[in-house]
């Protein structure tokens, strides 16, 4: 909208418009260096602040904070900040690597459907009305009920959880540019199927997928989180955001800080993932 | 009309046989389904009569079809752990469950059509940026754990409000005590499905609100409040109603978690309890009612959508 008041965006060449758009989201790029610091830490916070976070310390349980425990303990004595930076860990991981493998199911049957057409997209689209309409939580408890907790399972099932969403996007696109003239000259120079697909499609794709794959990672962290709470999905003693809420409820009215802090960390990084996902469309596409 | 609405249908039909086959053979299927959960320290014979007598030992697509034919007679199998059939369990749980859900979606309606309408009106000051802010910060707090925080301030800061549970143990009933226990779960579940609502609400408003036909109503001196109310708003609900659908798989999503936080003996508890014990036919029986429930409101939704807009066309 206001492109028009700012001529120099249109006519500055492609990154420095990116990195124009960039500068005027700062709610966004403060999302991003929310999630790189979130990163950060997990990442080498237990190698600077070493303490196991399995280790149980009987004399110490539910002890508030002190210097030794500077997050206080658990109802085992295990020591809360290196539960938290271990916890992110896995929560993190699980969330980007479930994001992975939705975008990659979801994008190779969205394509396929959507540039093959015919008896591709019947199959494919009448699946992810089934994937739609079941509830997500109810298909990822489904999932997980059958084929355990493992935290690889947990990964792929949150990750099938969506997969549909991302199909539905991916076919829509690739429906609008398989009859476009740049395809069929592409076709007319004899490249196979896959390499318009991946080479040519794909890319004009990948905007909308990758605010798409932002927004879910949000959501798996949170699925994960809820799974861990209920008992199925990351077991213990390997800590995880969601799992360290589910014996925390015992203890709200001595110890509520228990419940907080774990709920707390899941809800910033959530939110920082939406908020970068909602500026990456505006950076990334302003049409939508 | 009706041909639009007997192919809906159909359609319908077709999506809840796939439903059902998918999670059907996603269970039998996978190495740890019910084959191998009756087999858990038993001997070889007795394995085998019991697979026998939960009809295990025949193949999956005779036994998919034989729970479609009790399916269609209203039979759903019977509990593993519970020994009670699937379907009267369900029922026990139903009610609960909908009393939750239509408490929550009652609330979102109300707040998130106003919050909604508020936004679009303020389009872009500060009212605006906070509504929207919140439906962001909505879509991100786990619902779980926003109940979590929701008992510690409401009931063991200021216990004003029952930690869990459906009504008081032993009391007779009263609708105060059943508001008492249905606030924190129906508030909780409301913010989560509230950011669609605000969202949608938003943009369908905005959109009417820059028309022609408003326009002119505008030039006729029509005032602003009769604009919003007689011209806009009716139309800007039209996309409310479509998101619908997706609202609850959401709140079924929700459900089940909340179900969880409070103590709530719903459907989505059920689901829990299920998952925690492999009750398989309990688990399948909860999935395809929930899947049932959300084509059936995707169905009303559409075919309510085509009576409401004429410019549909169900050809």
């Amino acid at each position: 909208m206001d492109s028009t008041l700012q001529p120099s965006a249109s006519t500055a060449p492609p990154h420095s418009r990116f990195w124009l758009r960039v500068r005027r989201n700062p709610v966004g790029l403060g999302a991003f260096i929310v999630l790189c610091l979130l990163t950060v830490l997990v990442v080498f916070g237990p190698s600077l602040y070493r303490v196991a976070p399995d280790s149980t310390d009987p004399l110490n349980i539910l002890a508030a904070p002190s210097p030794a425990h500077p997050f206080g303990t658990d109802e085992l004595g295990r020591d809360m900040l290196s539960r938290l930076l271990y916890g992110g860990r896995v929560s993190l991981a699980v969330g980007l690597l479930s994001m992975l493998v939705g975008l990659t199911i979801g994008t190779l049957a969205g394509g396929i459907a959507g540039y093959f057409q015919g008896w591709a997209e019947t199959v494919v689209m009448r699946l992810v009305d089934v994937f739609m309409s079941i509830p997500s939580f109810f298909l990822v408890l489904v999932i997980v009920t059958v084929f355990g907790n493992h935290p690889l399972t947990v990964v792929v099932t949150v990750g099938i959880g969506f997969w549909a969403q991302m199909a539905r996007v991916v076919f829509a696109e690739f429906t609008k540019y398989r009859g476009r003239e740049f395809v069929e000259a592409m076709h007319a120079l004899g490249a196979s199927h896959a390499r318009i697909m991946f080479r040519h499609i794909f890319p004009q794709v990948l905007p909308q997928a990758i605010v798409l794959a932002t927004l879910g990672v949000g959501w798996a962290i949170l699925t994960e989180a809820a799974l861990s709470y209920l008992g199925l999905g990351i077991q213990p003693p390997l800590a995880s955001w969601g799992n360290m809420l589910q014996n925390a409820q015992a203890y709200l009215y001595s110890n509520p800080m228990l419940a907080i802090w774990p709920g707390l960390f899941i809800a910033v990084t959530v939110l920082a993932f939406n908020i970068l996902g909602n500026a990456l469309r505006d950076v990334l596409d302003p049409r939508g | 009309m009706t041909a639009y609405i007997l192919r809906r249908l159909l359609q319908g039909g077709v999506v809840l046989l796939l439903i059902s086959a998918v999670t059907f053979l996603l269970i039998n299927l996978a190495p740890g389904g019910p084959t191998s959960a009756v087999s858990l320290g038993r001997t070889a014979e007795e394995r085998e009569a019991v697979l026998k007598q939960y009809g295990l030992d025949r193949p999956i697509l005779v036994r998919y079809l034989d729970w479609l034919g009790g399916v269609s007679r209203g039979d759903l199998g019977k509990s593993y752990n519970q020994g009670l059939p699937v379907a009267s369990l369900l029922a026990q749980r139903m009610g609960n469950t909908l009393l939750l859900a239509l408490s929550a979606l009652a609330l979102t309606a109300v707040l998130g059509v106003g919050l909604g309408v508020l936004s679009a009106l303020y389009k872009n000051r500060w009212p605006d940026h906070l509504i929207s802010s919140l439906a962001t910060v909505g879509m991100s707090v786990p619902a779980f754990w926003l109940g979590i925080v929701a008992i510690i301030v409401f009931a063991v800061q200021f216990k004003w409000l029952p930690s869990s549970g459906i009504f008081t143990v032993g009391q007779e009933f009263s609708l105060a005590d059943r508001l008492r226990h249905l606030a924190m779960p129906a508030g909780v579940l409301a913010f989560t499905l509230m950011p669609n609502v605000i969202r949608i609400t938003r943009s369908a408003l905005l959109e009417v609100l820059t028309s022609d036909y408003v326009r002119t109503a505008r030039a006729k001196g029509v005032s602003e409040q009769v604009v919003l109310l007689k011209h806009t708003l009716k139309n800007a609900m039209v996309p409310v109603i479509a998101i619908l659908g997706l609202i609850t798989t959401v709140l079924f999503s929700g459900s089940v978690v909340v179900e969880s936080v409070f103590g709530w003996a719903g459907l989505g508890r059920l689901a829990i309890e299920a998952a925690n014990g492999r009750d398989y036919p309990v688990i399948l029986g909860v999935t395809l009612l929930v899947g049932a429930i959300v084509v059936v409101v995707n169905l009303l939704v559409d075919v309510l959508y085509a009576a409401v807009d004429p410019r549909i066309n169900h050809g």
